[in-house]
């Protein structure tokens, strides 16, 4: 496991002779030289954007296979049979998927969600979704389970299943499906790097 | 976080619902990976405090209570951040993460030899790093050629009430979310891994492939193991 590796110790030379900027304690150079980084690494899994393969894979299969797909092959294998995930999901609810609030029906929406990357923005604000800038990123704090939920159950106004009292009896008549309830407010990330806050202790 | 109190209400809960452990954002989202050290449990992309940069942070290993402060990072799962330059969904430049006893070496940004399910660490790339790992409330951080790194136990941001949610896709919630819900991830810890990169050195962008005319470049994590 542990074996000697001149290509290593060459380029933290290198380093040293041409990177002036190495400025740092930590400098690469201080590696202990018996390091080993050879092997070949096989993909077990992965992930774009959130939630995607939990809500729209339907089976211990599909996620599997999914977890295995590179991007590129994800949308041909997986868009059926997100799309038909999307569907049942609706009928659970004797309700059929409607037209979001994005313009985006059904087929359209898991093409876009079957190919499982996030898109960022380099030069742009960065958000799953702010209300104006949508998918250049994803924040510590982007509540991106009601996003999620409103771009697949909240039809064309965002808010299609929200527990409406549709009859006045003073109890709602339809479910609760475009939020969880749960928002950001636990959430304080640092200002500065690395932003994740401390870890709880017991 | 302030239902720290509740942290030791969560231990118990989280033993006794062991076979119905959650799994959301990403975290434990399949059973091949559920509950390894290869299960990514999140991923985020943002622009840093300094904003010519822009922040991964790629998560490992899903609902550490606070009692697994000694879950550790696995020496033979390599974490890679794939960037994609011009929207092929093939990645053109990858940035590696891997540990090795007490710290975390980064490579790259650089383009890959090759693509797809099986990597190599490119040990002659132009940029490299390392960290050592933080285990505690203390974060150790590092920079290189203006690239910052991080790795270690951090708080798990994630919040979710992923119980309601298994209730709702099984059918057993008529009314659907509940109002408020619970964040089953409160109190939850994560092992983390940050690195902060120039933008300049991430490659190009294209336009939005949802028509949104903003330019970006494609990004996914992927988890691994060293055959």
């Amino acid at each position: 496991m542990k074996t000697f590796n001149i290509k290593y110790t060459l380029l933290s030379i290198l380093l040293v002779a041409g990177l002036t900027s190495c400025n740092n304690d930590d400098d690469i150079t201080d590696l202990p030289q018996e390091l080993d980084f050879t092997g070949t690494f096989v993909q077990e899994d992965q992930m774009g954007r959130p939630g995607i393969n939990t809500v729209l894979s339907g089976t211990s299969e599909i996620k599997d296979d999914f977890n295995v797909t590179i991007p590129s092959e994800q949308v041909a294998t997986f868009q059926p049979l997100f799309l038909d995930r999307a569907v049942a999901l609706h009928a659970a609810f004797g309700a059929e998927y409607e037209t979001n609030i994005l313009g985006l029906d059904a087929a359209t929406l898991t093409t876009i969600l079957a190919a499982d990357v996030l898109q960022v923005a380099p030069d742009a604000p960065t958000t799953y979704f702010d209300g104006t800038n949508v998918l250049t990123g994803r924040t510590l704090t982007d509540d991106i389970i009601d996003i999620s939920l409103v771009l697949v159950f909240g039809g064309e106004n965002g808010d299609r299943f929200n527990g409406q009292d549709t009859n006045g009896d003073g109890t709602p008549d339809l479910p609760i499906l475009v939020t969880d309830g749960v928002n950001n407010s636990g959430e304080t990330p640092l200002n500065s790097f690395p932003y994740l806050e401390p870890p709880h202790s017991l | 976080m302030n239902l720290i109190k509740k942290t030791k209400l969560w231990v118990i809960a989280s033993l006794l619902f062991i076979g119905v452990v959650l799994m959301a954002a990403d975290h434990l989202d399949a059973p091949a990976v559920m509950g390894t050290t290869a299960d990514i449990t999140d991923f985020y992309a943002f622009e840093g405090a300094n904003t010519d940069n822009t922040v991964f942070v790629a998560n490992v290993q899903s609902s550490l209570a606070p009692a697994g402060n000694s879950a550790t990072f696995d020496e033979n799962v390599l974490v890679e951040i794939n960037i994609d330059n011009n929207g092929d969904l093939i990645e053109d430049l990858v940035i590696q993460a891997i540990s090795r006893d007490d710290f975390m070496y980064f490579f790259g940004p650089f383009a890959p030899s090759s693509t797809g399910l099986n990597s190599t660490i490119d040990e002659n790339a132009t940029y490299m790093g390392k960290v050592e790992i933080s285990t505690g409330a203390s974060a150790a951080t590092a920079t290189e050629n203006g690239i910052s790194y991080f790795a270690g136990l951090r708080e798990d941001p994630f919040f979710f009430d992923f119980t309601q949610f298994n209730a709702v896709i099984g059918g057993m919630a008529p009314n659907g979310f509940n109002n408020p819900g619970n964040d089953d991830f409160d109190g939850t810890n994560v092992l983390s891994i940050v690195v902060e990169v120039p933008n300049s050195l991430l490659g190009g962008t294209f336009s939005h492939p949802a028509g949104t005319g903003v330019e970006v470049f494609n990004t996914w994590v992927e988890a691994k193991r060293r055959q």
